[in-house]
């Protein structure tokens, strides 16, 4: 790949390279060889070997193409090739690039295609954060196959998961529903004695959270009340809590935080679940899926935060105060329960007829022939060993879990009815198809028109999943806290503010899609998707609630599109300076579709841009190397054009450089101090296409009017998570029939989504 | 809970002295509490050999490490004189490179590092001289050997591969290794029931895949391919799973403190106390130690954290931080290859039947370059020790030559084009 080979590739120096020629060869012989030949390879390029050598390399020929069409090779200092040779060749490559299907390898399940398959298939919502292994991800989607490598380590995890799933699903004997109630005698929570009474504590018969030490404060239980021992959930299922508490000194709505972990040791805590506390709530009712060994722990995740500084005052902002608590669980509202109905419909079943039934089950389609020999044996030596129908049933689930047909998508070059139907439904529901679905893909109706299937998928809350999970990977919003704001610096930014920064891609993104709106929005536009947080974060009239709603922008605020979110700001800076670099290469990878990567033959010595005065020298000194200029007058005016926003996403006119004192001990206590310098922003650089840009309205305006291509590349990437494998050169007619079907609906996200699957191309392996 | 006396804390502030930092096992440490090697049949003749294996992969700054000149450690540089104790078992190894693993982004051409080469296109590799090494050492002990990743979930840190190419488990967390070398496992019954049933389905499943590859494409069935030969070893992890699961866990007395994630310190010194007790109590006998490098990884009482502080852009201010970051480390590793001379195992110390690797996969990481690579070994059997400057020579005749120490007949390794003689 890498456009980033750009860098170096092909400079030419031959003269008088006008003349058109018929073959690549030639060209390459006229206009690139001198650099990328037999006696220079630069960036470890050489493009005298023949057309054939060319393209056993998977990614050069894509190379050669971009920096032929943007004009990037031959270098400017060079002589250039005749625009009529320039184009010949890149005829004579697309012609090449289009024979060439990319091939789209043998896929597995994700983390998450497994979660909501079993969820919708049995009902029961698993969390496989600690048996199965998270998905790699590159560059792209988790979903590509070429990334999906397989290990022992990774079947034995499928293997542990299996068991884990079927044990579960078929027990032996129904559950026995318990329930447990705990007040503040129970309740143990996180003092804080250094900071006299900053800590947790109880009064009369609640017990107050403060939040005042962010990563300790919590509320946890014991059974005994004389005990710190924590409560531990018995056994799997699901379990319903009923809580009683409330916030004070608060005017606004607040947040609790579920997590699971020991009490003691919070900073291992997972958060499971965040509970809405309206202002004036008085508690909460919710179910979990909890396993055995679990424990509980609620958190004041809307604490004002005051910090980590250790000062010594007792804690006076809002509060939230527990009195009860009650756990009531395994819930069994039925036995058998539907899985165990799902999985053995019938008392008795023959070994052959299990096994056909739990396979189809489990992806609508039969195990063929001799696949289906060593699971009949499993069965039946279960029912010869007498063991009973639904451990002989269980033994059956692990193996067919565990196996290929359950954890490979099957793709037959090109697609059966049902192969479309799962491919569709991983795609817009992340999961297996519904019956409705495969019907259609059955009866062949959904290859003839997906339309009305498709809108029907879209109205479906599965579709959230799809939205999570696409934006998630393409915004990268995972990794908007990955670096806390630190709160010595970003007094005002809290922890559910952040939290509200990672939601508000997703945000956009399916109000777009529910509404028939342009995908233009995610350049430029005229409202913003907020929560009461984000609102005030944003200076914006204030909302209710920490649900999301579209709010007008007034005429002064430089916010909407996805490059003005403050979680795009925040997720591209560290805790202290923002990344210029990183923010313009963002923008190209994630708008544009493009694919950067630092040359593969010069060496790296970034020079330090961070804060002081030298930060625009250093970037200048960066475009001085040929090397790097290649790249870098692209990447870096588009983020030198958001200097005008600070590490956490806020408007900032200068920069404050920030240097941390040595720790200094006061009586018991150690502070970190911190100074600030000021230095002034200067932004303004100039495009390659010779735009000014200066701050952020000025490169959205440009952005805007480079918006097909930006478009095209959003397609790209859409396009790319549908069929699970990397766009190429060879996909252009794709693309551009979606982009002029979205185009037709003013380049609605809908319109988009609604032709790459009516594409013939997305029936195709 | 006093502070370690070999332990000086780092950016030592005297005002920290006596701070509760984490408790430590000192001195003496480590008190097995089984007799050690006799209930494994174990005979003092043939000492068995072992090897630990430890990479820094944000590798050292060089300049205060590499002596100007070749031959005897006469002047240290101030980095290296944190190993003073151990010059006369060390060779030490400064310019090498790694040709195979040059392309790449950042730090995913570090997964190259101990395999001397990496496909990025295919994303995979070949064995990594740690499990070539596991696989000469043989089957006996519990586990072939144990791999530490350097933090959490960090893809570029998978630097261990097996004979396939695949990627071999690396633990992620000092408590996970811990509990996986000595935590006792109370329903031994059940365990084994599981384990069989284990192995028919993992019979079953390899019988399907075997039919559904043959109507795959020539892609696919590369695919395929992976699958078979993981399920193939899976199956041999659960063979030798039922065999050790019917055998109890060493005993020791040690105990995993809440150390501090963050403290570059504190969180290695875990790590090579942990290296050094799966060695000791031949739960493996190859070991593999990353040194962590993730963001958060700091500390305390130094601005900036490890990562960072590496892409120092050669700045003065940055560097010191830098250096006792890196000093602290080399302290750590110097102390834990002391712990192993103390360490009985049999007739000889720990240190004696141990050949200890010390690496880094990349030669400067504010340049991210992958080659002027140093590479450290100890060994007690080393006969003329000190500093070889082998510019650009091929890290893999390094470990051609580490592997056929180890008896392996084999002419190449990686990229190759020689093998050092170590010991010499």
């Amino acid at each position: 790949m890498r456009r980033a080979w750009v860098f170096t590739l092909l400079v030419c120096a031959l003269q008088g390279g006008g003349q058109a020629e018929p073959s690549l060869e030639a060209f390459f012989e006229q206009n690139c060889i001198e650099c990328h030949g037999p006696e220079k390879q630069k960036g470890k390029v050489r493009l005298d070997l023949g057309v054939e050598e060319l393209f056993a390399n998977d990614d050069l020929p894509e190379t050669v193409v971009a920096v032929l069409e943007a004009g990037e090779m031959p270098p400017e200092d060079a002589p250039q090739p005749e625009a009529d040779s320039r184009k010949g060749a890149l005829d004579l490559l697309a012609q090449r690039i289009l024979a060439n299907r990319p091939a789209n390898p043998l896929k597995r399940l994700t983390r998450a295609e497994y979660r909501n398959t079993i969820y919708d298939l049995f009902g029961v919502d698993f969390d496989f954060t600690d048996l199965l292994p998270p998905d790699q991800v590159e560059h792209g989607f988790d979903k590509f196959g070429e990334s999906h490598l397989m290990s022992p380590h990774q079947v034995v995890a499928y293997l542990r998961t299996a068991r884990f799933v079927a044990e579960r699903l078929l027990p032996e004997t129904r559950p026995e529903t318990r329930a447990w109630e705990f007040d503040v005698r129970h309740f143990h929570g996180s003092k804080n004695f250094a900071t006299m009474g900053g800590g947790d504590y109880r009064e009369g018969d609640d017990y107050v959270l403060t939040g005042f030490r962010p990563y300790r404060s919590n509320l946890h239980f014991s059974v005994d009340p004389e005990s710190h021992e924590q409560f531990v959930i018995p056994a799997f299922g699901v379990y319903r809590l009923e809580v009683k508490a409330r916030s004070e000194k608060s005017k606004e709505a607040e947040v609790i935080g579920i997590n699971l972990g020991d009490g003691r040791h919070p900073t291992s805590f997972r958060n499971i679940r965040r509970i809405p506390m309206p202002h004036g709530s008085g508690g909460f009712t919710t179910e979990l899926v909890l396993k055995a060994g679990d424990q509980l722990a609620f958190t004041f995740d809307s604490a004002r935060v005051p910090g980590r500084s250790l000062e010594k005052k007792p804690h006076k902002g809002p509060t939230m105060r527990f009195s009860h608590v009650k756990v009531t669980g395994p819930l069994t509202e039925q036995w058998p329960s539907a899985a165990m109905e799902a999985v053995l419909p019938k008392r008795k079943m023959r070994p052959a007829a299990l096994v056909d039934h739990i396979a189809s089950l489990l992806t609508q389609r039969p195990l063929v022939g001799e696949d289906r020999k060593a699971f009949i044996e499993i069965a039946r030596s279960q029912e010869k060993s007498g063991a009973s129908m639904t451990a002989t049933a269980r033994s059956v689930l692990i193996a067919l879990l565990t196996s290929p047909h359950f954890i490979y998508k099957s793709e037959s070059p090109e697609l059966t009815g049902v192969e479309l139907a799962h491919r569709l439904s991983y795609f817009l529901w992340n999961s297996v198809p519904d019956a409705e679905l495969l019907e259609a893909g059955r009866s062949g109706e959904l290859a003839k028109d997906s339309s009305a299937q498709v809108e029907r998928m879209l109205a479906d809350a599965k579709t959230d999943r799809f939205v999570e999970d696409f934006t998630r990977q393409w915004l990268q919003l995972d990794k908007v806290d990955d670096f806390g704001p630190d709160v010595r610096v970003y007094k005002n930014v809290r922890r559910m503010t952040v939290d509200s920064m990672g939601r508000e891609g997703g945000e956009l993104f399916a109000h777009l899609l529910e509404n028939d709106l342009s995908m233009e929005c995610f350049i430029d536009s005229d409202f913003v998707m907020v929560n009461d947080r984000l609102a005030r974060f944003y200076e914006l009239p204030p909302v209710k609630g920490d649900g999301f709603v579209p709010v007008k922008l007034p005429e002064d605020s430089e916010r909407g599109g996805l490059i003005a979110q403050a979680g795009f700001l925040k997720l591209t800076s560290t805790d202290f300076a923002t990344s210029p670099i990183h923010r313009g290469s963002w923008i190209l990878k994630n708008l544009y579709n493009e694919k950067i990567d630092p040359p593969a033959d010069v060496v790296i010595n970034e020079p330090d841009i961070r804060g002081a005065t030298t930060i625009r020298e250093a970037i200048l000194k960066h475009q001085q190397e040929e090397s790097c200029a290649r790249c870098h007058s692209k990447i870096d005016p588009l983020g030198f054009a958001l200097e005008y926003y600070d590490p956490v996403g806020r408007k900032r006119s200068e920069y404050r450089h920030v240097e941390e004192l040595p720790a200094e001990e006061e009586e018991t206590v150690f502070t970190k101090k911190i100074e600030f310098t000021v230095v002034p922003i200067e932004a303004t650089m100039e495009l390659p296409n010779g735009l000014e840009v200066r701050d952020l309205p000025t490169l959205k305006a440009a952005l805007m009017a480079d918006k097909e291509r930006i478009l095209r590349g959003i397609i790209g990437k859409l396009i790319g998570y549908g069929l699970g494998r990397d766009t190429t050169l060879a996909d252009r007619p794709y693309i551009d029939a979606v982009y002029r079907a979205s185009e037709a609906r003013n380049y609605s996200l809908r319109a988009a989504i609604e032709a790459i699957v009516a594409h013939p191309e997305f029936g195709r392996k | 809970m006093s502070p370690n006396p070999n332990h000086e804390p780092l950016g030592q502030s005297p005002r920290r002295a006596g701070m509760p930092r984490r408790t430590f096992l000192k001195g003496a440490g480590v008190a097995l509490l089984l007799p050690r090697f006799e209930s494994l049949g174990q005979v003092a003749e043939q000492p068995q050999r072992r090897m630990l294996t430890i990479v820094n992969h944000l590798s050292f700054y060089q300049p205060k490490l590499i002596p100007k000149a070749d031959g005897a450690f006469e002047e240290a540089p101030p980095l290296l004189a944190n190993l003073s104790d151990h010059f006369a078992h060390l060779k030490m190894y400064s310019g090498l490179n790694n040709p195979a693993v040059q392309n790449g982004f950042g730090h995913t051409p570090c997964v190259g590092i101990l395999s001397g080469y990496y496909n990025k296109l295919h994303r995979k590799n070949r064995i990594s001289i740690d499990q070539a090494v596991a696989d000469q050492l043989g089957d006996e002990t519990r586990f072939r050997s144990l791999v530490f990743q350097a933090g959490e979930n960090l893809n570029f840190s998978q630097i261990s591969w097996d004979q396939h190419g695949l990627p071999v488990h690396q633990i992620d967390s000092p408590r996970k290794i811990f509990n996986l070398l000595f935590q006792v496992n109370e329903n031994e019954k059940q365990q084994q029931q599981i384990l069989a049933e284990d192995r028919s389905i993992l019979d079953a499943v390899l019988a399907q895949a075997k039919f559904m590859e043959k109507r795959l494409n020539a892609t696919d069935r590369e695919k395929m391919d992976e699958y078979l030969s993981s399920v193939r070893d899976a199956e041999k992890t659960v063979r030798k799973q039922a065999h050790w699961s019917g055998r109890p866990k060493p005993k020791v007395d040690y105990r995993l403190e809440d150390f501090d994630r963050k403290s570059v310190d504190d969180y290695v010194a875990t790590l090579l106390d942990l290296a050094v007790l799966a060695l000791e109590t031949d739960s493996t006998r190859a070991v593999t130690v990353q040194i962590p490098f993730w963001e958060g990884f700091k500390e305390p009482e130094l601005t900036g954290n490890y990562h960072d502080l590496s892409h120092h852009g050669q700045q003065k201010e940055k560097i010191e931080k830098l250096l006792k970051l890196e000093h602290g480390i080399l302290k750590r590793i110097s102390a834990a290859l002391t712990t192993m001379k103390e360490r009985k195992a049999g007739s000889t110390s720990l240190f004696d039947q141990t050949t200890t690797l010390l690496t880094a996969s990349m030669g400067s990481a504010n340049a991210h370059n992958f080659d002027d690579l140093p590479a450290l070994v100890f060994d007690a059997r080393m006969r003329s020790p000190g500093h070889r400057r082998r510019k650009d020579v091929p890290m893999s005749n390094l470990y051609l030559g580490l592997l056929q120490q180890f008896g392996a007949e084999q002419e190449h390794f990686g990229e190759s084009n020689g093998a050092f003689d170590l010991l010499a």
